[in-house]
């Protein structure tokens, strides 16, 4: 069934990859899906392609050995789960068994961040850090319930693996009208345009960078939002452009740990390339377990909310 | 069975010939030990020798002229410390230089490296080394297997100090689950880790019985005797049957030289000239004293 949507409203990211990925399968006979115990939107290719449809139970590790081993065979395995569990607790498998031999297993996953209320056992918070530490690895953070789609359906031509992102996937905010931004893996999305500064960000946390945009309009600063989905490889053309055309001032917004995702891929492009900013905050999660809370409730305390990333640009923006 | 477009059935050898194969096969990891420098996983090499020997020059439907042949038998090393055996096995076999592997050994830019690389080294399956990844593996590529519905069985071999991690029963349930009767994981059952003998750290005991209450099909046999491990081989269940098999090998870590048998000094290590000499006479001793 075609995903039907509309602009700004709100859509599971989760029922368009089970839409997507059930489409998929009709293209792409090779095409499996895998997951332990997190099947509830991947009904629909169950229940279409059941014969390449694997629930392994509550066993993340041979979940992904056992994708790694179709993969091996000839087939484009995707493992669908919990990110906490899929980046930790079958690391292991994702670099050797599937990043070492470079094979065609997307990971794709929901709770990404501070996201549905789980407690720290079940935030996805070093995830993008472990998987970009990963050779051969593509690694993305999408915000935007259909860009999952489109992201999913680039990924099958890939040679090797990549991993999705996603925050809870059940309620998302449309971002973008289709057709309005290239899409493309490792290119970033220039969200909105600004001259002042730019707020780059990924995930859940683009549509909060876009209402701070809005904000600092009316106070007169013009902000650019860089949906930087692609994690690795990253956009450095981007970033030296926004460096640039910007001012050189930065903001870099994440639902992550505020060392070892994007802001620490921004850094690494800039101090590798001999980038002198003139001012570059990064808001992210601390070096705290978050405790429990609703998502906005818990971005505020700690320091990564919309007023947090309001000042934070006003900061950006003044600064000599 | 159906067809099996592969050679190796035309060349099944008697167990005479195997047990000749697998004494070769010793003195060749032997002589590499010796020629070395660095550690050679040497104790879980011997332990394992008549069982890579049975599957390479029996068990397995493989042509090392047409390695991607996709109705060959899979073998998954998951033990991928053995790899020198398995790389000595299948270049006996004709699959790689006997002569490239003592001779680039462990060097930088060898495909011959400590664990096997199947990016570097095509002819192998998958690329292992990390304990407790290699049924799982093995698990992906028969059902894989089993969707295309080929006839090829999927092989591994396991040490069984290895069988601590846990994946590898997520992996056990998953076979069972998935009705993979094209699915043989073998056991190099030597009863040591690398610093404890099993039962002294670790209880593995009832062993065997851990693997049937998983529901698998569970054929012990002594993994030194050369007709038993033929036998196992011949009574595999069909590739199309519901239960995957495990055979359980008990074995000698260090197996053929008495000074490196249940020694757990020699679960890796190197041996020089003199040593070698001593290594290879205790190797043709062994043979005697079990002709006799």
């Amino acid at each position: 069934m075609p995903v039907t949507f509309t602009f700004g409203e709100f859509l599971g990211a989760r029922s368009v990859i089970g839409s997507t990925l059930a489409e998929l399968g009709d293209e792409y006979e090779n095409l499996w899906v895998l997951t332990p115990d997190i099947g509830a939107t991947l009904v629909e290719f169950r229940d279409k392609f059941p014969e390449r449809f694997l629930d392994v139970g509550l066993a993340e590790q041979a979940c992904v050995g056992i994708a790694a081993g179709l993969a091996y065979d000839g087939n484009i395995p995707v493992v669908s789960g919990m990110l906490p569990f899929l980046s930790m607790r079958a690391l292991e498998q994702v670099r050797t068994d599937v990043c070492y031999p470079n094979l065609p297993v997307k990971i794709i996953g929901t709770h990404g961040g501070l996201v549905g209320n789980g407690g720290s056992t079940h935030y996805a918070v070093e995830d993008l850090a472990l998987m970009c530490a990963l050779t051969n690895m593509t690694v993305t953070s999408i915000g935007d319930p259909l860009m999952v789609g489109e992201i999913i359906r680039q990924s099958m031509t890939m040679q090797g693996p990549i991993y999705i992102r996603l925050a809870v996937g059940k309620k998302d905010k449309v971002l973008y009208e289709p057709g309005q931004h290239e899409v493309r893996i490792g290119k970033g999305i220039v969200a909105r345009d600004g001259s002042d500064l730019t707020i780059f960000t990924h995930g859940t946390t683009v549509a909060q960078a876009l209402d701070a945009a809005e904000e600092l309009e009316t106070q007169g600063i013009s902000t650019r939002v860089v949906d930087m989905f692609t994690l690795k490889p990253i956009d450095e053309d981007l970033i030296l452009r926004c460096a640039e055309e910007t001012g050189g001032r930065f903001v870099v917004l994440e639902d992550h740990l505020a060392y070892g995702g994007l802001a620490t891929r921004i850094a690494d492009v800039l101090a590798d390339r001999g980038v002198q900013l003139t001012a570059f905050e990064r808001l992210g999660i601390p070096q705290v377990y978050a405790g429990f809370g609703e998502d906005e409730q818990l971005r505020d305390k700690h320091g990564y909310g919309l007023s947090a990333t309001v000042e934070a640009a006003r900061r950006v923006a003044a600064a000599s | 069975m159906g067809s099996r477009p592969l050679a190796a059935t035309d060349e099944r050898h008697s167990v005479e010939e195997l047990e000749e194969l697998a004494f070769e096969l010793r003195q060749k990891l032997l002589q590499l030990c010796g020629t070395y420098e660095g550690a050679v996983h040497i104790g879980g090499d011997l332990s394992a020798a008549d069982i890579f020997t049975v599957l390479f020059h029996y068990g397995l439907n493989v042509d090392p002229t047409d390695i991607a042949n996709p109705e060959r038998d899979r073998f998954v090393l998951s033990k991928g410390h053995a790899a020198v055996c398995m790389y000595i096995t299948m270049a006996m076999r004709g699959f790689f230089s006997y002569e490239g592997i003592v001779e680039t050994y462990g060097q930088l830019d060898s495909a011959y490296g400590m664990h096997p690389c199947k990016v570097q080294l095509p002819g192998v399956e998958a690329s292992t080394g990390s304990l407790g990844h290699g049924l799982p593996l093995a698990v992906g590529m028969a059902l894989s297997a089993r969707h295309r519905g080929d006839e090829h069985r999927v092989f591994t071999l396991l040490g069984d100090g290895e069988t601590g991690e846990g994946s590898v029963w997520e992996a056990v349930m998953a076979g069972r689950s998935n009705r993979l009767g094209n699915l043989v994981a073998i056991v190099d059952r030597n009863r040591q880790l690398m610093t404890s003998f099993a039962e002294e750290r670790v209880m593995f005991e009832p062993y065997p019985d851990k693997w049937r209450a998983f529901g698998w099909n569970v054929v012990e046999i002594d993994g030194h005797d050369m007709a038993q491990l033929v036998g196992a081989i011949d009574a595999l269940p069909a590739p199309d049957s519901d239960v995957p098999t495990v055979i359980i090998a008990e074995t000698i870590k260090g197996k053929g030289v008495d000074f490196m048998e249940r020694n757990l000094a020699w679960h890796a290590g190197s041996l020089g000239a003199a040593d070698l000499e001593r290594a290879l006479a205790a190797l043709n001793a062994s043979r005697e004293k079990e002709s006799v």
